[in-house]
This record gives C-alpha cells, sequence and structure tokens, in this order.
C-alpha cells in the first residue's frame, strides 16, 4: 500500500523480542475487547459502561475480588497445563477433563476416609488435604498420561484425543455424582456430597492456599525451561520432533511427560475449585460450565507466547474478565453466557493477532530500497 | 426396530455432512479442528432463524450460510494470513462455542415446530447424503477439478508451478467445507434432536474430525465410519436395546468416545500406516507461502 513517497508493506520476522510480544498481545486484547463492543452495542448497553462494570467489579469490588482471586489461581492451573505440552509443540485442550479427573481424585479420597459421614472423626486435615491434592494431581495425570503415551507410543493426534477424554471424564463425573452414585449428596440434588468443614482447604487472608501452589509451578515452569536440561529437550522436541530424535531426545518420554505433568496441574485445579473455593465445596450440579471455563487456559497460553511467567497477569486479567462479564450480564440484564462470548471473541482475536507474530508492518520510503528486499502481499 | 434404525441413519447423516465437509478442505491441505464450532454455529443460527421465521428452508438455508462464512473465514486465516492452521481452527471452535452460548441461550427450549415429513419411511436427508458422498466421490477421483484439490493438498508447490491456483483452490475447499458443516449442524438442531440447550453438540464435531483420518480421505470409506458411529452414538443413549441392566446409562454415553480414540490407536499403529499411510494428503496442515 502506497502513502505519498512512502510504502506500507510485510516483512518477516527473524527475531521477536520479548517487548515486542507483550505489545503485540496487549494489542490483541484491546482489539478484542474493542470488537467485543460490538455485542454490548446490538444488546443496547453502552459498552463504556458495560466495560466499567466488569472492569470495577472485578478488581475493585470488595465482592468481586475475591471471586477473580479464585478464578485467576484455576485459569493460572490450566494455563500451565497448556503450556507445559505447548512448549513441546503439542495441543493439551483436555484441561477440562483433567479437572473433573483431579476433582475425582479429591473426593475419592473424602470418601474413601469416609468424608460422606457427618463429623466423622477420622478426618484429620493434615493427613487428608495433602491426600486430597495428591490425589487430585494423580487423576487428572492419568488422564495426560493417556494422551501422551497414546502420542509418544503411536503418534495418535492428542487434539481429538483430549477432547475425547473430556466427555468421558464429563459422563465418568455424572455416573458418580448423580442417580445413586457413590459420591452422590445424601440429599439427592444431583450433586457430590459436601465437604466436611474440618477438611475445607486453609485460607490466607480468605485466599485458598492453592494461590501458592499456581504461582509457585509458574515460577517453576519458567524455570524448568529457561535452565533445565529437560527444559532444554522440551524446546527441541517442540521446534522439530525429528531434529530432537536424532539429538538423542526421546521422541516418546518428551509427549508423555509434558501431558502426564500438565494433566496433574490441570488435576489440582479440579481439587481448587471444589474443594478450596470458599462457598462451593462440592462438586457442582453444573460442573460441565466449571469445565469449560477451562478452554480459558488455551487463550491465556497462546497470548503470554508460552511464557508461564507472563501467564500470570494474563490469567489474573482472564480470570477478572470472566467473573466481571458474568456480574455485568445480570446488572445490565444482558442475556447469559456472556463470559463465553467473550472467551470466543478473545480467541479469534488473538488468531488475527498470530500474523503479527510472524510478520511486521515496516512504513519505508519507496525507491530507496531495492524492490525484491522483504516479503511483499 | 425400524424406527431405531432410521434413527441411526439419522444420526450417521450428521457425522457424513460434517465429515465430508472436513474431508473436502483436508483433500486440499487445509485442516479444520473447528468442526464443532462451525457445526454449533450453523446449529444454533438454524435454530434461531427456523424458530422466529417458522421456515426450516430458511433456517437450512441460514446454517450453510454461515457455516460457509466460517469457512471463508478460517481459509483467510489460514491460507492468506498463513497463522498456523490448529491454531485458526482452535479459534473458530472457540468462537462457535462461546458466541453461540451466548446467542443461543434466550431460545433455550424445544423448536416447537412440526417435524420434517420422512420420505419412504427415512430422513429425506439421507438420501441427500448418499448422494453427496457419490457426488464427492466422483469430483474428487474423476474429474480434473478433483485432481486439482487432490494435487493442491499434496504438494502445492509443484501445482502452482504447473498453472494451478492454489489460492483459489483452497478456498473454495475450505468455504464449501464450510458449508456442509453448518448444514450438519443445521440437521442436528431442526431434525435430529430439535431442542436447543448449552453446548448441546457434546463432541459430534470432534468425531466427525476423526472419523475422516479414519477414513482414510475417501468418501465411501467415511460414509461406512458415519453410519458404524451413528449406529454406535444411538446405542449409547439407548443400552437397553442391547444389553438391558449392564453399566448404568452415563458409562454408556462415554463408548463412543472410546471407541473413537480405540480406532484412532489402530490407524496410527505402524502395521496400518505402512499399507494405507499414503491416503494422508501430504501437505495437510502446512500453510502454503508462495514464493
Amino acid at each position: 500500500m502506497r502513502i505519498g513517497s512512502y510504502e506500507l508493506k510485510l516483512e518477516k520476522r527473524l527475531t521477536l523480542a520479548g517487548w515486542e510480544t507483550t505489545i503485540i498481545s496487549f494489542l490483541a486484547i484491546i482489539f478484542a475487547l474493542v470488537l467485543f463492543s460490538i455485542i454490548f452495542i446490538l444488546a443496547g448497553v453502552n459498552p463504556l459502561l458495560a466495560y466499567k462494570e466488569i472492569f470495577s467489579y472485578a478488581f475493585v469490588n470488595s465482592y468481586g475480588i475475591p471471586l477473580t482471586i479464585n478464578r485467576f489461581i484455576f485459569l493460572l492451573m490450566c494455563t500451565t497445563a497448556f503450556i507445559l505440552p505447548l512448549r513441546a509443540g503439542l495441543w493439551n485442550i483436555g484441561m477440562t477433563g483433567q479437572f473433573f479427573a483431579g476433582a475425582l481424585g479429591a473426593f475419592a479420597v473424602l470418601y474413601a476416609f469416609g468424608g460422606k459421614e457427618f463429623n466423622n472423626p477420622n478426618l484429620i486435615p493434615e493427613i487428608i488435604i495433602p491426600l486430597m491434592l495428591i490425589a487430585a494431581a494423580f487423576g487428572g495425570a492419568v488422564i495426560g498420561a493417556i494422551a501422551g503415551f497414546l502420542r509418544g507410543r503411536f503418534n495418535v493426534n492428542e487434539i481429538v484425543v483430549t477432547m475425547m477424554l473430556n466427555f468421558i471424564t464429563f459422563w465418568l463425573v455424572a455416573e458418580m455424582i448423580k442417580e445413586g452414585g457413590p459420591f452422590m449428596n445424601p440429599g439427592g440434588r444431583s450433586e457430590s456430597f459436601e465437604l466436611p468443614p474440618s477438611v475445607y482447604a486453609p485460607l490466607i487472608r480468605n485466599v485458598p492456599f492453592t494461590i501458592f501452589l499456581a504461582l509457585g509451578v509458574a515460577v517453576l515452569l519458567y524455570y524448568l525451561f529457561a535452565k533445565t536440561k529437560i527444559g532444554y529437550q522440551i524446546k527441541a522436541y517442540g521446534h522439530s520432533p525429528a531434529a530432537a530424535r536424532y539429538a538423542g531426545i526421546s521422541s516418546f518420554m518428551v509427549p508423555f511427560l509434558v501431558f502426564v505433568i500438565g494433566g496433574a496441574l490441570a488435576g489440582v485445579s479440579g481439587y481448587h475449585y471444589f474443594a478450596a473455593v470458599p462457598g462451593v465445596y462440592k462438586i457442582a450440579r453444573n460442573y460441565g460450565y466449571f469445565g469449560d471455563l477451562a478452554f480459558y487456559g488455551i487463550i491465556c497460553g497462546l497470548i503470554s507466547q508460552g511464557n508461564p511467567l507472563a501467564a500470570i497477569p494474563v490469567a489474573l486479567l482472564f480470570g477478572g474478565l470472566s467473573i466481571g462479564g458474568r456480574f455485568a450480564q445480570g446488572k445490565l440484564n444482558m442475556s447469559f453466557g456472556l463470559d463465553y462470548a467473550l472467551l470466543g471473541v478473545l480467541m479469534i482475536a488473538l488468531v488475527v493477532f498470530q500474523f503479527f507474530f510472524r510478520y511486521k508492518i515496516v512504513l519505508a520510503r519507496t525507491g530507496k530500497e531495492r524492490s525484491d528486499v522483504g516479503i511483499r502481499r | 426396530m425400524w424406527e431405531f434404525v432410521a434413527r441411526c441413519l439419522e444420526a450417521s447423516m450428521i457425522f457424513t455432512f460434517a465429515a465430508l465437509g472436513e474431508l473436502t478442505g483436508q483433500r486440499s491441505g487445509v485442516l479444520n479442528v473447528g468442526v464443532e464450532g462451525v457445526m454449533l454455529f450453523g446449529a444454533t443460527l438454524g435454530f434461531i432463524t427456523a424458530k422466529t421465521t417458522g421456515g426450516y428452508l430458511l433456517g437450512f438455508l441460514v446454517g450453510i450460510a454461515i457455516g460457509a462464512l466460517l469457512g471463508l473465514l478460517h481459509g483467510y486465516f489460514s491460507i492468506t494470513l498463513g497463522v498456523d492452521q490448529v491454531v485458526s481452527g482452535m479459534g473458530i471452535w472457540i468462537l462457535g462455542f462461546g458466541l453461540t452460548t451466548y446467542i443461543g441461550n434466550p431460545y433455550t427450549g424445544p423448536l416447537g415446530m412440526p417435524r420434517i415429513p420422512d420420505f419412504l419411511g427415512l430422513s429425506p436427508f439421507f438420501y441427500i447424503g448418499i448422494a453427496l458422498v457419490a457426488i464427492l466421490w466422483f469430483v474428487l477421483s474423476k474429474t480434473s477439478f478433483g485432481l486439482r484439490i487432490r494435487s493442491v493438498g499434496e504438494n502445492p508447490s509443484v501445482a502452482e508451478v504447473s498453472g494451478l491456483d492454489v489460492t483459489k483452490t483452497r478456498y473454495i475447499c475450505v468455504t464449501v467445507g464450510g458449508s456442509l458443516m453448518g448444514f450438519a449442524g443445521a440437521i442436528y438442531s431442526l431434525e435430529y434432536n430439535p431442542v436447543w440447550n448449552y453446548n448441546f453438540l457434546m463432541g459430534w464435531g470432534f468425531i466427525a474430525l476423526a472419523l475422516v483420518f479414519f477414513s482414510m480421505w475417501n468418501p465411501v470409506i467415511l460414509l461406512g465410519g458415519s453410519l458404524l458411529f451413528g449406529t454406535l452414538w444411538q446405542l449409547s443413549l439407548n443400552p437397553q436395546l442391547v444389553l438391558p441392566g449392564v453399566m448404568s446409562r452415563y458409562i454408556w454415553r462415554t463408548v463412543p468416545f472410546f471407541i473413537t480414540i480405540g480406532v484412532l490407536l489402530f490407524m496410527s499403529t505402524k502395521w496400518f500406516r505402512n499399507r494405507w499411510g499414503a491416503a494422508k494428503p501430504e501437505a495437510l496442515g502446512q500453510p502454503y507461502v508462495k514464493e
């Protein structure tokens, strides 16, 4: 495109600096929010007012902030579960299933120790809570391991497999909590039995301790990628599995490992949401809704370009947006599903901006440069 | 019993249409993992149109149109912008899931229209589906246009050098493919199960995606796979027909998904790949950049 004696053209990026990534990601989010105002306008709502409601509820309001933080912990766990395989070039879209499996694992521990009985003295929190966490991680890891094993050993498409596992675990949860399943609420309300108050997750200033797990994992993953051999092997595999194999990196171990650990991380988010968030403390009847929110992890992971530290602010922002969106929808009398619509628009904006991660727009004087330099379209 | 068979065929046709759409795109080298998203859009908008205007035809047309539009969008991302096709497909899927949840929610509930009449005891879409399989098979393997599609999917640079327009061919394929997926969604929400509720597809699109891998990119095998999975799906909803009392109904619902994984696993074994592995379009999933 020509403007006067200048020409706008596209150039392929050879390198991408950290600050450039940050700017592009930031612009992508702004673009999505602008695009999303169409939805507010169509619903007859002033977008500025709507965004004011969303942000003030999520980040200022004293009722909203705890919700945002709990959602943030959940999203950060799902994001790290997505990032780890992503760096190996693999797509884990099974956070939903791993999340369900984690919840089932945690409740299986309770069930085994008689948590269904009223005031059971066997429930010693110092033992039960760590066991629940381990079981949740184990549950998620098992689901992840299936996908990782099939990918590593037989090269089965991990996208389809993780998605199938999402549906399988969805129905497994239904089996466990509904119609006489072992975890059914004695009141028969199609939800699981409630967590006994003695084993509620410890709160630190009203925030579940799981926040430290989530933040710690993000930092550890950053360290893993930056400093360790296994992190290097994962990245090498992600760039080129064939080249990695010639360099002696096991083409079975990498996919298997990233999916097992990723699954465990998403599994812990199942413990977090159903056993640590104040006011929930059971596998809710509408667990499917919570599970589908795990897909926000995909967007967080992609926007932060697979960087676990960058995922922290992104997950916080998206946690707030999804909480604020749900609030604004009620306050402004909008239809259900505003937070899901926002999820969709953010995702598609991100796809558009993938382009800018690969190309940059350059303003150049015409005639001074040779015409065969750079890529033009 | 006949009713059950008819129902199975109806379900099979949804898989057939969606998977044929995916197959068309994949033969030209474009992978769209967002089948479920396109189907959700076709189903939701078709449902809303039919419910508000009271006309089935308009509902189906809207479903097809939105499918084509999303196919075009996927094409724009993956062909023109050169975005990773998996990323773009994921985007289409999540967009479909997110937006249709919001758009469709006020219309939650049954469609409330007289059912589409059967033709010779079967759903009319059965005949359309069979015809479509035949047409697509003929076009892909017997016509010069089909050869063009296949060569673009196998080796775009060679195709370009031999004078084929890679970009145009791929655009045609993804758009037609998208319209078929949208149509499949509309069949689901207007005929197969005319009720709208939250995230109602529950995996149909992803099974359709797996069916394409399963079909070795051949429309006729694809029809066979769709019939198998349509029957399976129907059986998983009515387990009392085969094994009454064995396993609860929730466990039965997982069966089609387990079998999908099993089939994919079988196809990924060395034994299988050594025999039929060449059927996969060589350039599948790779963006083509003209040098």
